[in-house]
């Protein structure tokens, strides 16, 4: 009974499968999207990219949750950050999840970019995954600049104030830029209304469609440039590696190799 | 190049195309730009600011029997209103369904103005001798001593904005930035520490009733460094 309901599900797992595999590719795709060979040293720091992605996608969920009950004026801003951590259904996990998920973010981040330059991921043919990664760096940076200012604390309020200052400093643009940041001459509600449209639209917006070439381009040419480059390499090293353990059995045995260590080696 | 294409492409085409690009991206980016950089526009071309600064708009700060003696400043807290409300002010007044103004709290510091010794230790201080016996009625050439001799300062720190306080350290005080350790003596003049310029000091009036009245306007330009109180 219990076998047969079994083979049926699985029948019935495997046609679905089969059919949006039929109409929309979508496993080959998966596959595709999923695997990736990897040296086994230092495995899990191929995982800093996919970490990266967990923390942006965390961001993306618990910042629309948020949404629900953040208010962005300046009578209520705060009111409304009280009463997520205060009165909402697990408020304080949902917002100490963005909060927390989004300092990890920029560590997270950090690691992943140190992790491709040391490990030269940025060479002939990855340039430009390289540059749009330090896009996605820069947006994000200013998406926990815009998203500090949003609480309307004292906390919050004079770091956005002292990091605009640290912008006009800069030559010819740095003044234009914070005005337009505040929404006037002073930091005041629209700095408030702005920040928000920054932080909740224009930036995750300008995100999104990066993570998407990011991610791409790093399925167009792998971690190790092309697939073929690298089972190529492999090919060449396993071949290596065979013609000195020959030269090894001779040494060792004193006479020509006849072909049993090769039998072994099968097994 | 152009027996490459399978369709060459003439110079009026050519024209035509550029100006008809020219002309539709120009609508598809000039209002939206214009949107959102609507405030650079008013404050930048226009000259506007969000504080009122008219010749009227003049907010009282505190009566000059209040400013210290001695060689200490006394810190002030005025409310600039800031008008960035979106909607007409008459139509809120009537309804009555924001009569909340968004102020910009502004901390000011009053002290009076020291002679500085060559050595940076404070020498006489300069408060008009006649402020002993009263603190309003007062008369036109008194009023303009005042005026010369009233410290009138931001707590804005002329680095990165951040609050400064007033430090008394053996037996001398200085304002000290709790950022970066951007120092200036009582008259804000710069000691010490990254900023570049002295503290801000704002556009002050001491009326007849003894009472100082301070306007959001500060004294940038000329001398006084090219930098703007960007965010204060």
């Amino acid at each position: 009974m219990i076998g047969r309901i079994r083979s049926q599900a699985f029948e019935t797992g495997k046609f679905l499968t089969d059919w949006m595999e039929h109409r929309t590719g979508i496993v080959t795709m998966m596959e595709h999207f999923l695997y990736e060979p990897v040296p086994k040293r230092g495995a899990w720091l191929y995982t800093l990219g996919s970490a990266t992605l967990f923390c942006i996608s965390l961001q993306f969920l618990t910042g629309i949750l948020l949404l629900f009950y953040y208010v962005p004026t300046t009578d209520h801003a705060w009111n409304s950050i009280y009463y997520i951590m205060n009165e909402a259904y697990f408020g304080t996990l949902i917002r100490g999840i963005h909060y927390w998920s989004a300092n990890f973010l920029l560590v997270v981040i950090g690691l992943h970019m140190a992790q491709v330059f040391f490990s030269g991921g940025y060479k002939a043919p990855r340039e430009l995954n390289w540059v749009v990664g330090v896009a996605l760096l820069l947006l994000v940076v200013v998406l926990a600049f815009t998203g500090y200012l949003l609480r309307w604390d004292q906390d919050g309020f004079w770091a956005s104030v002292v990091g605009m200052k640290i912008g006009s400093y800069s030559p010819f643009v740095g003044g234009p830029t914070i005005r337009f940041l505040m929404g006037g001459d002073v930091i005041g509600p629209s700095t408030l209304s702005r920040f928000f449209a920054l932080h909740v639209w224009l930036l995750p917006a300008a995100l999104a469609p990066l993570i998407g070439a990011h991610l791409y381009l790093l399925r167009k040419h792998g971690v190790f440039g092309s697939e073929f480059e690298y089972s190529d390499r492999l090919a060449k090293l396993h071949e290596r590696e065979r013609l000195e353990s020959y030269e090894q059995y001779e040494e060792d045995e004193g006479e020509p190799f006849t072909g049993r260590r090769d039998r072994e080696d099968r097994e | 190049m152009a027996e490459l294409q399978k369709d060459p492409m003439t110079r009026g085409d050519f024209l035509g195309f550029g100006v008809l690009g020219a002309v539709v991206g120009a609508i598809l980016t000039i209002p939206p730009a214009a949107f959102v950089l609507g405030p650079l526009i008013d404050t930048d071309v226009r000259g506007q600011s969000d504080v009122p600064s008219g010749p009227d708009d003049w907010f009282e700060v505190a009566p000059i029997s209040e400013v210290p003696a001695g060689t200490e400043p006394k810190v002030f807290t005025v409310e600039f209103p800031v008008e960035q409300v979106y909607g007409k002010p008459e139509i809120q007044e009537e309804s009555g369904t924001s009569s909340k103004e968004f102020t910009v709290p502004s901390a000011i510091w009053l002290s009076w103005e020291h002679e500085i010794n060559a050595d940076g230790t404070y020498g006489q201080n300069l408060r008009p001798s006649f402020l002993d016996g009263k603190s309003e009625g007062l008369s036109e050439s008194e009023i303009e001593e005042i005026q010369s001799t009233l410290n009138v300062l931001s707590s804005s720190c002329a680095h990165l904005g951040c609050p400064v306080r007033w430090l008394i350290r053996e037996g001398e005080g200085e304002f000290l930035c709790p950022c970066h350790g951007g120092i200036y003596n009582i008259n804000g003049e710069y000691v010490a520490g990254p900023p570049p310029r002295d503290m801000y000091s704002y556009d002050f009036e001491v009326r007849e009733d003894g009472i100082v009245y301070a306007k959001h306007q500060f004294d940038t330009g000329g001398d006084n460094g090219p930098q703007e109180p960007y965010v204060i």
